[in-house]
């Protein structure tokens, strides 16, 4: 296999180590003493893969009670109100202060598709709506500038229009006025990963050229974190290292969209007690920290962007979608008249 | 009973008060519980919140959040509530710039906020209109599950094309349709919460899903609904749990029970199934004269002068910046052209001749500027309780023992401290008065309301 270098500047630093936990109800008394086991163990961040409860008010749910831990819920791009998705993702990002992201998923199932009244579109379709979708979002995100929100007591206004931008995207399925109705959230853009298991369905245009970076899977099926064999965490971290740190050694890191800016433990049954569990896999993420294999623990307050090695999101203004757009047309014909 | 000094300095509308005998019982078929139950309404737009204050914190970030949350269960209240945005209001084409605006998606903030309370009730307010049936139910049973069982859904159409700009459907409803497709999308959710198979096929949509999560704590969510039109009514009757139109005097609200309980037996339901939650300000002083002066500031700190003018704005669709706000209403007509209104506020366009007309008439009657004017219509159109904690707490009473509410939907004018006098004064006064829970009667949004066990 040969690894292509990655452009000058763009290289991704070592991928942050996340646990995937797949958002089923039964799972749902011990998600929080787990995910803040997790949190203290040194995992760098979560993925809420979709087993039922909605994966981005889990996500939510779990902002609380964590301050370091990155999440990303794993969510459809297709079957969706593109409106509605952006405002729920940046409002987490609200709620996590700086901490979401989002594991971008395609799913063209016939259930998916009925659910909403539509029919399946196709894996080409399907593809291109997703990638619609992102984009969609990215300029409901964008639509705010921070300081958007004035509070000017003396000119009576609170926000400032002309801080605002519409999104004004027009798709082939769909169009998107904006702007938000969410103030810009911390992290302004939210970085938007395409995990491997969704590589496929998400098709070239999201995985080459639009997501922020790849998520590579490692599947742990089968394995049993709290089996006798591995009551040592130290045993349990070294045979979970063989694993993980062979995959990530065998993995093409890639760069700009394909770059490997995580690496997801899926599969793992996660159960068990989260005391016991997050030993183990803290001793899996001290082991692929000495040879910096994966990226340090994070530190509480750091965002997720910063956390995955992108630069901070610097907002794309657009003279053209100026929310106050309608006053200066309207002030500048008033002065063509007045000539 | 105490009895109620009149106040010369506060408006009858202000105060609440009865404007007459009141039937006891108010309704045959009622029988009034004597309680009542408080919600906080989160607005996050609109000129209710005071922003020109320095005690005016973020109506963004999760501390403000978490201190209203964390006083509102201190204060024992059954409910917070937080509005929905599908589109920033405008004004003349351009995003409102007077009013606080930007709030989060209302599910995700609260579920967030089910992880740092443990009683009080999450009701987010939810459209009908521009949701998808399965992903909303799916969103409020996850929303009802992360809570153990505390999830409450405001039901609210919407019906306009502008709104529609920001989703896939673009505006496709006709107005008096809203309330057909509103009843096929609540059974589509029910029957989802229920594990049942759905296969509606409607005028509006067609969908094939099946519930797969289990029921909650609860059964199920909460059903609120603001609907005050008589196909509002009607529709709650048949479906809500809980209505929370706001009506500012015991005459109007006792009306309003009079017709929810005849509406609630003609849909084959029990009459004690519907509670009233009214939406309310509460302006509380150590006396009536502090309340009053603090009514008046933030009526003031509400409405300023160019807000007065927008308000007159929306509504006769001109320009009007060239008018005095201490001045007269405008003696010029209205343009009723759709690009010149703040979009939604559900005015409707044709009557806009007629209510200007009448409103100048109203205001030179009165002799009230147009900022006077517009502070006293924005005062009347959210419901007050102005007065001392024991003139509030009497006047409460008087609601509860007729039974013309079951209680009231805060909103707080202030962020994010609005509700600490309501929780620290008026809160003690009603539970020594025994008509206020002094501890969650459960843990559930529906047993914290005194509702039966969902039927179904």
């Amino acid at each position: 296999m040969t690894t292509p270098q990655n452009s000058a500047g763009a290289a991704a630093p070592a991928p942050v180590l996340a646990v995937d936990l797949v958002t089923d109800p039964a799972a749902l008394p011990a998600l929080g003493a787990l995910a803040r086991a997790l949190e203290a163990a040194g995992i760098g961040a979560l993925t809420l893969s979709d087993g039922g409860l909605h994966p981005v008010h889990v996500a939510a749910h779990l902002a609380p009670a964590t301050t370091a831990l990155g999440l990303l819920p794993r969510t459809d791009a297709v079957h969706v109100e593109p409106f509605h998705l952006a405002t729920q993702l940046m409002s987490l990002d609200h709620v996590a202060a700086g901490r979401a992201g989002w594991l971008l998923a395609v799913e063209d199932t016939p259930e998916a598709a009925h659910a909403v009244g539509r029919e399946v579109l196709g894996a080409e379709a399907a593809a291109q709506e997703a990638a619609d979708v992102l984009t969609a979002s990215r300029l409901v995100w964008d639509s705010w500038a921070e300081d958007a929100e004035v509070r000017d007591a003396e000119r009576g206004l609170y926000i400032d229009a002309a801080r605002l931008q519409y999104a004004d995207f027009e798709g082939e399925t769909f169009s998107v006025r904006g702007p938000a109705i969410t103030p810009r959230s911390p992290q302004g853009v939210l970085p938007v990963l395409l995990a491997d298991a969704d590589r496929a369905a998400a098709g070239e245009k999201v995985a080459e050229q639009l997501a922020d970076g790849r998520a590579l899977d490692v599947d742990l099926t089968g394995l049993d974190l709290t089996s006798p064999d591995l009551t040592d965490p130290q045993a349990a971290g070294d045979q979970l290292r063989a694993v993980v740190a062979g995959e990530l050694e065998a993995a093409v890191r890639g760069d700009g969209a394909s770059a490997v800016r995580l690496v997801r433990l899926v599969g793992l049954d996660l159960s068990g007690d989260p005391q016991a569990l997050a030993a183990r896999l803290g001793a899996l993420a001290a082991s692929l920290r000495e040879d910096d294999l994966v990226a340090p623990a994070p530190a509480a307050g750091t965002d997720l962007r910063a956390q995955l090695g992108l630069p901070a999101a610097v907002r794309d203004e657009d003279p053209a979608r100026r929310a106050d757009r309608a006053r200066l047309a309207a002030a500048a014909s008033t002065t063509e008249e007045s000539r | 009973m105490t009895a109620v000094p009149t106040l010369p300095a506060l408006s009858e509308e202000a105060q609440g008060l009865a404007t007459g005998p009141v039937e006891h019982p108010l309704h045959p078929e009622h029988t009034p519980t004597g309680q009542l139950s408080f919600g906080a309404f989160f607005q996050g737009v609109n000129s209710s919140t005071v922003w020109r204050s320095e005690r005016s914190g973020s109506q963004i970030a999760w501390e403000s959040f978490e201190t209203l949350i964390r006083t509102a269960e201190r204060g024992r209240f059954a409910a917070f509530f937080l509005g929905e945005g599908l589109r920033l209001r405008e004004h003349r084409g351009v995003p409102l710039e007077l009013d606080v605006a930007g709030r989060p998606d209302a599910q995700t903030l609260l579920a967030g906020l089910a992880a740092i309370t443990e009683s009080i009730g999450l009701v987010a307010t939810q459209n009908t209109t521009y949701n998808d049936p399965v992903d909303l139910a799916r969103r409020l049973q996850t929303l009802d599950l992360l809570s153990g069982g505390r999830a409450g859904w405001n039901i609210v159409t919407t019906d306009n094309a502008w709104t529609g700009e920001n989703f896939r459907r673009g505006g496709y409803l006709d107005h008096e349709d809203r309330y057909v497709h509103a009843e096929a999308f609540v059974k589509v959710a029910q029957q989802l919460w229920r594990g049942e198979q759905i296969d509606h096929h409607g005028q509006h949509y067609d969908v094939a899903a099946r519930g797969t999560l289990p029921r909650s704590a609860q059964g199920e969510p909460v059903l609120f609904q603001a609907g005050a039109s008589p196909a509002g009514q009607a529709f709650a009757g048949r479906t809500a749990d809980v209505i929370f139109s706001p009506h500012g005097t015991l005459a109007a609200a006792a009306d309003f029970r009079r017709s929810v309980v005849d509406a609630t037996i003609a849909a084959g339901r029990d009459p004690q199934a519907v509670k009233i939650l009214p939406g309310a300000e509460i302006i509380l002083g150590a006396t009536d004269a502090e309340a009053e002066e603090k009514r008046i500031w933030v009526r003031d700190h509400q409405i300023g002068p160019q807000q007065a003018i927008a308000l007159l704005e929306q509504y006769w669709g001109r320009d009007l910046s060239d008018f005095d706000p201490d001045g007269p209403l405008p003696d010029v007509e209205p343009e009723i052209e759709q690009s010149d209104v703040t979009r939604g506020a559900g005015f409707q366009f044709a009557k806009a001749k007629e209510l200007t007309a009448a409103w100048r008439a109203e205001a030179a009657e009165k002799g009230l500027s147009i900022l006077e004017f517009a502070r006293e219509k924005s005062g009347a159109r959210r419901g007050e309780f102005v007065g001392s904690y024991d003139r509030v707490a009497d006047r409460l009473g008087q609601f509860a023992a007729l039974g013309a509410i079951d209680g009231l939907n805060i909103t707080p004018w202030l962020i994010p401290s609005g509700l600490d006098d309501i929780v620290d004064h008026l809160v003690p006064r009603l539970q020594e008065r025994g008509i206020y829970p002094t501890e969650y009667a459960g843990t559930t949004l529906r047993e914290n309301l005194g509702l039966p066990p969902v039927q179904g």
